[in-house]
């Protein structure tokens, strides 16, 4: 039996997969997905018909009125009664049905695109800075920054009773000077008197002019601010208020505010547009800020802040890579639900204002006309908003389940 | 538990004033003068003057800078704002503009209606969205669970309009079985009770207009249940799914519990909670979508009538209907948070 | 005379996206009723997976179980329907888990899901699964039994919460209890006061048990026998001091050398494994440590060893190479 001695392993570590990347990863488990790619297909179509359709089958829908054909069922080929072929009817003015819903895509796709691009880029942002500065300690620039807006904001309320802006910036420069002396009689109730003392002196004093009740009521107020300034605020406090406002955003019933919204701004496609992204911030900013705060903990951003690395660093470089994925998903579902919207506030007259195409105004002007048996011009616009709507919550499904390798089989 | 509660009550009161202050804002930034749509074009100053004084829609919107500077303190406090608030506290939602109705008399007719098609069609969207979610759930990646799963996605997808209208065509128009619209037929008489005509036309044991109540609801609630059955079927499945994954589950099946008692009782429990918050939200879905259902089947609820009423710069109408919106709305929610305590103890002993 | 517990061939496959994962290949063993049997390898290597094939608790799918026979007392598991099964679980055999945070169910309380496991397999009325429940509790060594039964198991710490899990396991007195790493998430200290535990009511109650684990030292203080796995298959097998001190397979050895002695003069090197454990979708013909081996050779690479006897059944390895390494091991 021969004696034998161990050699120096080299690790051959045979039989290992390929390395594929994380994104392709995610790309084969989309497309092998059926419902995905069915998904996919819906959407591909109609952005494709509705960008072709845009910029190389030109339509007026000022000139588009004819009321010889009234009215008229769908066609397939042309007839004595109806001389040209109309595949999805004609609507009350005569109009080509199937023209207008291929048009009208172009208007439910800007929709989707600039309502979530509001929705998106605001509530991303709060949210992300809601979850980050809710975990990190501000440095001492940001909390400047903090105290001194704050100090801003509440400076608001005497200067405008003065009618003259000193307090605001008074205020401001207080909140400056609270950030900037942390220390000064840390810990003590000292410091709340002297803040409180100052916020008061530069509120009255400079209100003493307009009035001895108006430098009562600013005095007043003036404390009350220079005592919530010389309270350690961390971005805690930020992200509360933030959060807080979201939650009463989202306290509304979404369609209730888009009409409230579009009421005040006045009709008409972009207001729509304008009206649909406010009201989805919150949950962009939640959706955002929870995401944030699953992965704020992980060693990597620990790491990151260990090395030194700066705030915005931290948050665009590692921070938003990690959390891209349940945004992109809600993002895809967003736009859904965009079109779903606008096609709502069309219904009710307050979205694209005629005679310009739009799915949901399409309904609204033709659905007095179901008694006497029109369908056509009741059934097509409704398919193409079900449709498109439910190809892009296809793909955000699937992109859902392709993102998230947990819950995969 | 009591604490749990009393913290959930303190945190939705900022929200509660948050949504007033909204609500106000919102009816106030409007353009257009109410007084000047209500008397019209042709009004005298002098008029459209003692309508704006009647309804303190010359005052200042939130403090009068003015009557601070003249030392009169009350008077730096009587703004819209705080009538609006004073009229808030006291319950008092003051009379129609336009039709010079007091509010809260047409809203006593008109919120019963929208919250009973608003609770039957939860009602519809629970019954059937939970029981597709969990048998998806078990019967994960088979033909069932992919064809409810798609078809709850075109439940989500579905333009609630469009779908009203199409049941109307279908049912009221081609097959003549249902009423195309309204709450109640002509010439059956319900006794007003709770306003909920489905209790009502029960408690007097009028079968008769039972049915009829039925035949006129039953359209819309089930246009308006289809969105919040679609979220709860796929809420409900993956949140089960989550949870069969838990290591619990499987403990439970080695004490050698059987499958339905594992995903009934061992499952089902900690998968409601996701559910119960997901059927909270859909509560206030429920209530927006109103205003188009109630458009589609001329429902005389609330949410047509808030909507007139935006349109109209018809304060104390936006005011009173919003409030009420927002107060169920904070108020399901609030009832979740109970809910929630009740179902997980990990909260309950928080 | 039958064993308690006698696997033959056992296999089991996961089919996922990726291709088949051989999480189990060809696992034979048997267990005498009262023993103590140690299950030691490096995590991923089918120990745990191979324990839940025996309570039939692979998820399924994609999990399954492709060949083999697990006879218990004679009958064969895998002919069971799960109707019969159920009556095995928790009756039989029971099992408890490596992470007693997340195993017990955290919206019922403690009583009453070990009532739920006293009722399911005994003809107990509430009442009495109450206090056999209380009694359990006490057994483990938790004070004031009677009013935790109304606790929740989040208002337990782990330690306490392993020993719940461990008088649930016990509540229908089994024969063979499986415990699948169960001190792997506790504190030091909480790991000895529940390995103590266990011993004891082993010596109490008397049941077989199968302890999985990664830590060859908890093993040698309690098994009688221990089995090693590596990439799915046992590759040595035998009693502890065989293990030991006459180790035979260069895997075994690595796992010793990676464990701190404290007659190791200062400055030793701890010795690791090189390396990873391989992919158990792909998994190389011949032996399957062979790339992380110092000893391989080309025949390593070429066949897969068998299981031999070395010294009866009371050492079995799988090496080709065993009899030189015999030469060179430096504990005997």
């Amino acid at each position: 039996m021969a004696n034998i001695t161990p050699e120096e392993v080299i690790v051959t570590d045979f039989a290992v997969r390929e390395h594929r990347s994380l994104w392709i990863d995610a790309w084969r488990r989309l497309i092998s997905s059926n419902t995905a790619r069915l998904g996919m297909f819906i959407v591909a179509l109609f952005v494709l018909s509705a960008i072709l359709a845009h910029y190389f089958w030109e339509y007026d829908p000022k000139v588009d009125l004819d009321y010889t054909l009234k009215l008229k069922p769908p066609t397939l080929v042309a007839n004595e009664d109806v001389p040209s072929v109309h595949l999805f009817g004609t609507d009350k003015l005569g109009r080509d049905i199937f023209r207008r819903v291929v048009h009208g895509g172009w208007n439910s796709l800007r929709v989707g695109i600039v309502a979530v691009g509001i929705s998106l880029t605001v509530g991303g942002l709060i949210g992300l800075f809601a979850g980050f500065y809710e975990n990190i300690n501000m440095t001492s620039l940001e909390r400047i920054f903090l105290f001194g807006f704050t100090g801003l904001i509440m400076g608001i309320l005497p200067a405008w009773a003065a009618a003259q802006p000193l307090q605001a910036v008074l205020m401001a420069g207080l909140g400056v000077a609270a950030a900037y002396f942390p220390n000064f009689h840390k810990d003590s109730i000292n410091r709340l008197w002297i803040f409180a003392a100052a916020g008061g002196v530069v509120t009255a004093v400079p209100s003493l002019f307009a009035g001895s009740l108006v430098t009562l009521v600013c005095g007043v107020w003036g404390i009350l601010t220079g005592a919530l300034l010389s309270r350690p605020l961390e971005g805690k406090f930020f992200s509360n208020v933030m959060m807080r406002l979201m939650d009463i955003v989202l306290s509304f019933p979404g369609y209730l505010l888009a009409i409230a919204i579009v009421a005040f701004l006045g009709p008409g496609l972009e207001k729509g547009m304008i009206a649909i992204g406010i009201v989805s911030i919150p949950v962009y900013a939640r959706l955002t800020r929870s995401a944030v705060l699953a992965v704020i903990q992980k060693e990597y951003i620990l790491a990151a802040q260990a090395v030194g690395e700066k705030h915005g660093r931290i948050i665009f470089r590692h921070l938003t890579p990690n959390i891209l994925s349940p945004i992109i998903v809600q993002t895809t579902m967003g736009l859904a639900n965009a079109i779903l919207s606008a096609a709502a506030l069309g219904f009710l007259g307050l979205g694209a204002i005629p005679p310009e195409p739009e799915w949901g105004a399409m309904l609204g002007d033709s659905y007095r006309y179901l008694t006497s048996g029109a369908w056509w011009a009741v059934l097509f616009p409704g398919l193409a908003i079900m449709l498109s709507v439910l190809g892009f919550n296809l793909l955000g499904d699937g992109l859902r389940d392709a993102l998230d390798p947990k819950l995969r089989t | 538990m009591s604490n749990y509660i009393i913290r959930r009550i303190i945190s939705v009161l900022p929200t509660l004033i948050g949504v007033t202050f909204v609500i106000f804002m919102f009816q106030r930034l409007i353009p257009g003068d109410p007084a000047v749509a209500m008397l019209g074009e042709h009004a005298t100053e002098e008029s459209i003057e003692r309508l704006r004084e009647q309804f303190g829609l010359n005052r200042p919107l939130f403090l009068d800078r003015e009557a601070l500077a003249d030392g009169d303190l009350a008077g730096f406090f009587d703004s819209q704002y705080v009538r609006y608030m004073k009229r808030l506290f006291s319950l008092d939602m003051g009379e129609s503009i336009h039709r010079r109705i007091p509010v809260a008399e047409t809203l006593a007719i008109r919120f019963p209606a929208t919250i009973e098609l608003a609770l039957l069609s939860m009602f519809i969207a629970i019954i059937i969205g939970i029981p597709v979610g969990i048998i998806s759930a078990a019967k994960r990646n088979s033909a069932i669970d992919s064809i409810s799963m798609v078809g709850s996605l075109v439940g989500v997808s579905m333009p609630i309009f469009w779908l009203g209208l199409m049941e109307i065509m279908l049912f009221a128009v081609l097959m003549q079985w249902l009423p195309a619209g309204g709450r109640l037929g002509t010439g059956i008489e319900i006794k007003p009770i709770t306003n909920l005509y489905l209790v009502d036309s029960l408690l007097m044991g009028n079968f008769q207009a039972f049915k009829d109540v039925f035949a006129h609801i039953i359209m819309p609630a089930i246009a308006l249940a289809t969105i919040p059955m679609g979220i709860i079927a796929r809420m409900t499945r993956s949140s089960m799914l989550d949870v069969l994954q838990e290591d619990y589950v499987r403990t439970a099946r080695a004490k050698g519990l059987g499958r339905g008692l594992v995903l009934f009782r061992h499952a089902l429990k900690n998968a409601s909670l996701p559910v119960v918050t997901i059927i909270g939200l859909q509560m206030g879905t429920l209530l927006a979508g109103a205003v188009l259902t109630e458009t589609i089947f001329s429902w005389p609820g609330i949410g047509r009538w808030v909507y007139d009423g935006i349109l109209g710069r018809d304060y104390p109408i936006v005011q009173g209907g919003t409030l009420v919106i927002a107060l169920v709305f904070v108020g399901v929610n609030f009832f979740v948070d109970i809910m929630y305590a009740l179902l997980d103890p990990r909260i309950r002993y928080d | 005379m039958t064993s308690l517990l006698e696997i033959k061939n056992l296999k089991t496959r996961f089919f996922t996206a990726d291709g088949v994962v051989k999480a189990v290949n060809d696992v034979s063993y048997s267990m005498e009723s009262g023993e103590i049997l140690g299950i030691v390898g490096e995590s991923g290597c089918g120990k745990s997976v191979h324990a839940l094939s025996i309570m039939q608790l692979i998820p399924d799918p994609p999990g399954k179980i492709t060949n083999g026979e697990v006879l218990f007392e004679g009958r064969n598991l895998l002919d069971l329907d799960e109707r019969d099964m159920r009556k095995v679980r928790g009756r039989d055999i029971a099992m408890i888990f490596q992470d007693p945070m997340t195993s017990l169910n955290p919206v019922f309380t403690v009583g009453y899901q070990i009532v739920e496991a006293l009722r399911l397999h005994n003809d107990m009325t509430k009442k009495e699964a109450r206090k056999r429940a209380g009694e359990l509790l006490t057994l483990v060594g938790i004070p004031g039994a009677e009013t935790r039964l109304d606790d929740y198991p989040h208002q337990f710490s782990g330690g306490m919460r392993q020993r719940a899990m461990i008088a649930m396991g016990l509540s229908c007195e089994p024969k063979l209890l499986i415990a699948d790493e169960p001190t792997t998430a506790l504190d030091v200290t909480i790991q000895a006061q529940i390995v103590d535990l266990v011993k004891k009511l082993q010596q109490e109650l008397g049941m077989a048990i199968m302890w999985i684990t990664h830590d060859l030292g908890v093993v040698a203080e309690m098994a009688e026998r221990i089995n090693v796995m590596y990439a799915g298959s046992i590759i040595e097998r035998g009693k502890v001091r065989n293990i030991y001190k006459k180790t035979r397979h260069p895997y075994t050895m690595g796992l010793l050398g990676s464990l701190p002695r404290l007659d190791d003069s200062p400055g030793t090197k701890l010795a690791s494994v090189p390396g990873l454990p391989p992919d158990l979708l792909a998994l190389p013909e011949g032996c399957a440590f062979a790339a992380r081996c110092a000893y391989r050779n080309d025949h390593c690479l070429a066949e897969k060893p068998p299981l031999v006897e070395i010294d009866g059944p009371d050492h079995i390895v799988a090496c080709w190479r065993w009899e030189e390494i015999a030469g060179i091991n430096k504990n005997e």
